[in-house]
């Protein structure tokens, strides 16, 4: 089978161009990372299936945070607060009024498009680090509701709300592998989705706006519109990613949302590759496991037990560390490493491309 | 009097801590978030360089922490932002949080996160009636904070130094071809941020317990920039005050527990109302 | 108008300069030119042909990502130029008067001159004053706030501020009225001839620029294509045809008006 059609650069009609795996080579790529994925609980052993649980909640978040801010380029620093928001919710409906799960998550994502409408209205004002701060003072005024609410509400001060195992008709999500499947659908739902998003009319206004909004608004893009759905779509997708986490983890608290949250998710789509739905994807990955890969390191290492808290200091440190790296030497992120192996490829045996716009999805 | 005189000293920090976030934002448009983690570090620099000398020698310990803070200005500009020129003023405001996330885990790791408190004098020098007192600290912390400030202001506006960075603040293409080093320029101030940082920091903690969670003070210090004006060193001091006065009066009179929150409600206000604070100069920001 | 000068060292000495963006777009391609001593030369073109791009390149101030000087030499008062920072070929003497961003926009007039004033230039930014009346008339105005013209001149006077030896001056023209223009290239005539500065005015306005300088280049596709002394130049056909708008005095139909299609006469 031919892996590459010929010139990558000629497409011949517009739905051509708007495939989301127009080579064949990345068609087979990302067949055998699929069957690779369904196949895995079946020879992985269970800290590994737990590692990718976790991945799979950070990816349907930062696929949402990669909307907002890779792709309408609106900066926020309020993502923590909408995970929060989805978690409690979902907590509140589930452990106080019994609601199943089919009533829980959607009702948890409309609140969390409620919210992040809310939090999007001041976008319309500023942009830049003035709309980060913005999100960042909105981040507190939410989490400081729901410290309050966990307070005045919950079991004790700070044991939070606990949440049963999700139950689907008589199945209940509760192991290991249930949730690995379960959370394997839902995260290519939203990737799907998002791809999808990103290929028609909406991703392409997001874009403009990213770009030149005062352009984007002379030809006729509703700005304003765009960017409060901006924030819906994100805050909803991370709402989802936060009821989902509520029912994993089985119990909620205030604490676990901080600003660091809000700042690992951002550094996930910086370090994949801001504007791109797999370079969301692959910096969730990446950070997700990057706590756990040092914490192995030391392990690895011997006496690493006479270094005391710098291992633990370390795995702080990593965010920090790998935003600072990405942004100085790689600043388009994971996927740019594998674009650029991928073009070398494609267009060998020339040297260099022709000059494009970037255009990624 | 007792309410007004913890105010200007708390005032006073705060507004110590804005005036180095003013100070880089004037010079390169970057909002630095790890401020409160260099007051912090800064801190910790000076308690372990204290711990050298023994308590012997003040001086040797104020200059030692001065270089070292300088010093590590300069490497923070020659080593991370001068490496973004040309990307967006977010990018560099995403590094200055990554190199915070840094500072907080490195006192983790150097200091083992013990709590400290840096001990310059305990001299009480008039006690109110009703309980509170004046310590020789309270009145160390004021003066530094005018002294430092009618420096930076003189400089800033009298000398030529003082308009190359105003020059390069905006357009350091152009201040480049006007035979302006810009480089020197931003790594003077970077130097000088980091200076105001550590002092701010410690004077903060001879004054209360230092421990890796006292970070925070570093979003007192950009509510109170942001207040006043990201680059407007009057506003620093205006902005200051004005935090410094609701978060006391929040904890006294009205809830202790409250008084957290106050820097964020405030943070929200400003946003809401004039986002570029008392003093600053508005720039493109009512665009949708 | 003084015909050039035979020196055997120019002042400003441009040979075979080669500009690469991104690898692989040559935007000049072996440009040579050379501006004596108290000379005004003109460089005119088209939109696209590299004006820009030498001067950038020139004044060490080509923009920081994948835009190199790929071949050839720069030398000023015999002195490499190429590879320096902005700011030290400023010091040397080559100030330029850039296209966009040539103010210090939130600063008052008074304040953009005084950017980098020393005790020796304060005869200078009078002299300014003097050279441009009206900018006297608004010293306490913020500049983002002149009208065109009026930028233009804070910016030229912002540049001689500098003590300049060469004074590089991108595109004047744009967005200013012809009669604001014939202004200015007057007063640079005048600085020129009083105070002996050698200037290199890129220009897209061919005729304004010919009328001031003694000396042209034409650039186009990135290469020198013609050369010579002004009075020359606006003699020539083509560029009478190209670039001055003149004819072959018979009446045009759209046919006759083939620009594109036909060769220049400079090609042979």
């Amino acid at each position: 089978m031919a892996m590459f059609s010929g010139s990558p650069y000629l497409r011949v009609s517009y739905a051509e161009t708007n495939r989301i795996l127009p080579e064949p080579y990345q068609r087979v790529l990302v067949g055998a990372v699929a069957v690779a994925a369904l196949v895995l609980p079946a020879v992985g052993n269970a800290y590994l299936i737990y590692l990718l649980n976790l991945t799979f909640l950070a990816i349907i978040g930062s696929v949402g945070l990669n909307l907002l801010t890779g792709y309408c380029g609106q900066v926020s620093l309020g993502h923590a607060s909408f995970l929060a928001i989805g978690a409690f919710v979902t907590a509140i409906l589930a452990n106080r009024y019994g609601a199943p799960v089919w009533q829980a998550l959607p009702a948890a994502c409309l609140v969390g498009a409620g919210v992040g409408f809310v939090v999007g209205l001041p976008a319309l004002r500023f942009r830049g680090i003035y709309l980060a701060i913005t999100t960042l003072a909105m981040h507190y005024a939410i989490i400081f509701i729901l410290t309050t609410y966990q307070a005045n509400f919950g079991s004790s001060a700070t044991a939070g709300i606990s949440v049963p195992a999700p139950a689907l008709g008589p199945y209940e999500i509760n192991s290991g592998r249930a949730w690995y499947y379960t959370l394997l659908l839902v995260s290519f739902g939203v990737v799907l989705f998002s791809l999808n998003l990103s290929r028609g009319y909406i991703g392409r206004a997001w874009v403009a706006i990213r770009d030149r909004d005062i352009a984007a608004a002379s030809v006729g893009i509703p700005v304003a519109r765009f960017k409060l759905l901006a924030f819906v779509c994100s805050a909803a997708l991370a709402a989802l990613a936060g009821s989902l986490g509520a029912y994993f983890t089985g119990v909620v608290t205030v604490e676990a949302y901080t600003l660091e949250l809000a700042i690992i998710y951002l550094a996930m789509i910086i370090v994949g590759g801001m504007g791109s739905v797999a370079g969301a994807v692959l910096g969730a990955i990446f950070m997700t496991l990057l706590p756990f890969g040092i914490e192995r390191a030391f392990e690895a290492v011997p006496h690493a037990w006479r270094l005391g808290t710098t291992s633990y200091g370390l795995q702080e440190a990593a965010t920090g560390v790998a935003i600072i790296f990405f942004l100085l030497f790689e600043p388009k992120g994971l996927i740019e490493i594998y674009r650029r192996i991928a073009e070398y490829f494609e267009r060998w045996p020339f040297r260099y491309r022709e000059l494009q716009p970037a255009e990624r999805r | 009097m007792e309410l007004l005189v913890s105010i200007l000293v708390l005032g006073a920090t705060h507004a110590l801590l804005a005036a180095g976030i003013v100070i880089v934002y004037k010079a390169s448009r970057i909002v630095n978030f790890a401020h409160g983690e260099l007051a912090i570090v800064g801190a910790y620099v000076f308690y372990s360089a204290g711990l050298i000398t023994q308590g012997q020698s003040l001086l040797l310990t104020i200059a030692a922490t001065a270089a070292i803070s300088a010093l590590f200005g300069v490497a923070i500009y020659v080593a991370l932002m001068r490496r973004l020129v040309g990307q967006p003023t977010f990018v560099a405001a995403m590094v200055t949080i990554g190199l915070a996330i840094i500072l907080k885990a490195a006192i983790v790791v150097v200091w083992q996160s013990k709590s400290v408190g840096i001990n310059l004098t305990r001299q009480t020098l008039y006690s109110f009636p009703g309980g509170g007192r004046l310590t020789l600290v309270d009145v160390i912390t004021v003066t530094c904070c005018i002294a430092f400030f009618t420096a930076l202001f003189a400089f800033f506006n009298y000398t030529r130094l003082g308009r190359q960075f105003r020059g390069a603040a905006e357009n350091p293409l152009l201040a480049s071809q006007r035979q302006v080093n810009v480089n020197l320029i931003l790594a003077l101030a970077w130097a000088t941020a980091v200076f105001s940082a550590s002092l701010a920091g410690v004077l903060f903690g001879s004054r209360s317990m230092l421990s890796p969670q006292s970070t925070i003070i570093g979003l007192s210090g950009l509510t109170a920039a942001l207040v006043g004006g990201l680059d407007s060193l009057r506003g620093a001091v205006i902005g200051g005050m004005l935090v410094a006065a609701a978060t006391y009066i929040t904890a006294r009179l009205i809830d202790p527990a409250l008084s957290e929150a106050v820097p964020f409600a405030i943070l929200l206000i400003v946003m809401t109302w004039r986002p570029w604070g008392i003093y600053g100069t508005p720039e493109e920001l009512n665009r949708v | 108008m003084s015909p050039p000068l035979a020196r055997s060292n120019p002042l400003l000495e441009v040979r075979q300069l080669e500009v690469v963006y991104n690898h692989v777009a040559t935007a000049v391609q072996g440009v040579s030119l050379e501006v004596a001593d108290r000379q005004i030369v003109a460089m005119i073109g088209t939109n696209g042909a590299g004006k820009t791009t030498t001067l950038r390149a020139i004044s060490g101030f080509l923009p920081a990502e994948d835009v190199a000087i790929t071949d050839g030499t720069i030398a000023f008062d015999n002195r490499p130029l190429a590879g320096r920072l902005p700011h030290d070929i400023s010091r040397r003497g080559v100030v330029l008067v850039p296209e966009r961003n040539k103010l210090f926009d939130t600063l008052t007039v008074q304040e953009n001159l005084h950017f980098n004033l020393t005790r020796r230039r304060r005869e200078i930014r009078d002299k300014v004053f003097d050279y441009f009346p009206r900018l006297g008339e608004r010293k306490s105005q913020i500049a983002g706030l002149l009208s065109g013209g009026e930028k233009q001149m804070l910016a030229i006077g912002m540049s001689l501020v500098c003590e300049p030896k060469l004074l590089l001056v991108d595109e004047l023209s744009l967005g200013l009225a012809p009669i604001v223009t014939e202004e200015i290239m007057g007063i640079l005539q005048n600085i020129n001839s009083q105070l002996g500065l050698a200037m290199l005015i890129v220009e897209q306005n061919a005729a304004a620029a010919l009328r001031v300088a003694s000396f042209g280049y034409v650039l186009e596709g990135g290469r020198v294509v013609f050369k010579g002394p002004c009075a020359q130049l606006m003699e020539h056909q083509d560029i009478k045809e190209f670039y001055l708008g003149g004819g072959e005095g018979k009446t045009r139909s759209y046919r006759d008006l083939r620009q594109y299609a036909r060769k220049r006469r400079w090609w042979g």
